[in-house]
């Protein structure tokens, strides 16, 4: 089960259309737990990883996928190979995972390129990588094409996908 | 034993094509009444747990966790020019499956790059598109073991010297990708072997069973084509394969794209749509009409073999009369 947890306000039509389109990619069921507090010590931009961390424990089953879903900027990380713009971030393997929107204009008309973003950010937390395929969702997400693509997986990160679903079912 | 493996419990190693591991014990045992020194080791990602014989570690592969300088050197190696792939696959298969045994952090490094190199030039099949996310996946939790980072930030880290933000990843073509390898793979083999032909069906559905002859192979059968086109034809008596009705629609679709090695195919760069395939042609292939087998070779033909029973041989003897049926009559006393 994919859970969903709003830290602003959003458009319910947007939530409803990014729960369909989440469980028609995982195929597992997608359903929005309400509205999450930010920690009054976090500033805007968000430190994704921190904030990642310091968000309250959500009531979820441990093969459950929690996504926090931001209307405010996260920060751009130092890396080794330099900064990256951070458009969300996830724990590789793991329950959480947290998506902005700031950088998705008109959000009712592009949801699928939010859709785009979760998908990513939860198949991390299903232990796939990047794609090398540019319609696909796990493409890197800096790439100028990337915000005009579908919010569908290749056929290779589906599979990955699906099998990792079962393994964690069974 | 190498001096570099003296390990201690709590060590983390990388065992090649597994990933990550911990030492959690070291003792020895009696194996046929040898002493044995064995290293437990559990993999951090499955939890399995496996003993090693503590001088077969280095003949295994077995290596401590990168440094700091290997993470530099890896970087460096990552963002230097030099693209290169080879377009042999027997030849790309061995080395990057010899570079994931234990190739230590750069080899991994190098099998995920020319991947992507080659993923630029078209899509890679489906056995090489595991070994480019297996080679990520160790790769990745490598370097985050090693950067003492999270795992997402390790795979951005190497993203951002693959894939330079802000910028699309460029398109080769075959002329590119030759001159880059300096020549290497000229005779037009471009790594198109039996499992890349298998990619959707593409390559093994464009030449149709019933029409390649049966015994040749479909490389082999675009060969023999152009080969057929320039040079006269030795061999007039054998025509084998196709009945002349098939050879002319082959020359009316004279522009179609070749079986497998179509330039098309190959230069399309990834993320468009393909070339529209061929119409397949459903169901079986049509069977020559023995009309025209008897026109290529009449005397030599037997008589067409009439089905079902053989007629019973007609005996000179006259017929004999027809038991009547029923029980005999009396004879009268």
């Amino acid at each position: 089960m994919i859970r969903v947890v709003t830290l602003d306000e959003f458009d319910p039509i947007v939530i409803k259309e990014l729960k369909k389109v989440l469980f028609t990619a995982f195929g597992v069921g997608c359903e929005h737990l309400g509205p999450g507090t930010v920690p009054a010590s976090m500033h805007e931009p968000f430190d994704a990883q921190k904030l990642m961390e310091a968000m309250p424990k959500v009531t979820a089953f441990a093969d459950d996928k929690v996504l926090y879903l931001t209307s405010r900027k996260l920060a751009p990380r130092k890396l080794a190979s330099g900064e990256v713009p951070t458009f969300g971030l996830s724990q590789y393997n793991g329950q959480r995972c947290i998506v902005s929107t700031a950088q998705v204009k008109n959000l009712t008309e592009n949801v699928k390129t939010v859709a785009r973003y979760a998908m990513q950010e939860l198949g991390h937390t299903f232990g796939l990588h990047h794609c090398l395929d540019p319609r696909c969702s796990m493409y890197a997400q800096w790439t100028p094409t990337y915000v005009t693509g579908e919010a569908i997986f290749c056929v290779f990160c589906r599979e990955q996908t699906e099998q990792k679903i079962r393994a964690a079912k069974s | 034993m190498s001096e570099s493996l003296q390990l201690a419990v709590g060590d983390r190693v990388v065992y090649p094509n597994q990933g990550l591991c911990t030492v959690t014990g070291i003792g020895s045992e009696q194996i046929a009444g040898q002493s044995l020194v064995f290293v437990s080791l559990v993999f951090e990602e499955t939890k399995a747990r496996v003993k090693v014989p503590q001088e077969k570690l280095v003949k295994n592969g077995v290596r401590r966790v990168s440094s700091g300088d290997d993470v530099k050197k890896l970087f460096e190696f990552l963002t230097a020019e030099g693209d290169k792939a080879s377009l042999d696959w027997k030849k790309r298969a061995r080395d990057n499956v010899a570079r994931l045994a234990g190739g230590g952090l750069v080899g991994l490094a190098s099998v995920v790059k020319e991947l992507q190199v080659l993923s630029e030039l078209r899509a890679l099949p489906p056995k090489e598109r595991e070994q480019y996310n297996d080679a990520r996946h160790l790769l990745v939790t490598e370097l985050a073991a090693a950067m003492g980072a999270s795992e997402a930030d390790a795979e951005d880290a190497l993203d951002a010297a693959l894939f330079p933000v802000g910028k699309e990843r460029p398109k080769r073509s075959v002329e590119e990708f030759k001159a880059l390898l300096g020549g290497e793979g000229e005779d037009g083999e471009l790594g198109l072997g039996d499992d890349l032909l298998g990619i959707d069906g593409e390559g093994v559905e464009a030449a149709e069973p019933g029409e390649a002859g049966g015994d040749t192979t479909v490389e082999g059968e675009a060969a023999g084509e152009e080969e057929g086109e320039e040079k006269p034809k030795a061999e007039e008596p054998k025509k084998r394969g196709r009945p002349p009705k098939a050879a002319k629609e082959a020359k009316a679709e004279k522009p179609a794209p070749k079986a497998a090695l179509s330039d098309v195919e190959v230069t399309l760069p990834q993320g468009l749509p393909l070339a529209p395939p061929l119409p397949k042609k459903r169901g079986r292939p049509p069977k020559a009409k023995p009309v025209e087998v008897v026109v290529q070779a009449p005397a030599e033909t037997p008589a067409p073999k009439k089905r079902g029973r053989p007629p019973k041989a007609k005996t000179a003897a006259p017929a004999a009369a027809p038991k009547k049926r029923g029980r005999p009559a009396k004879a009268k006393k």
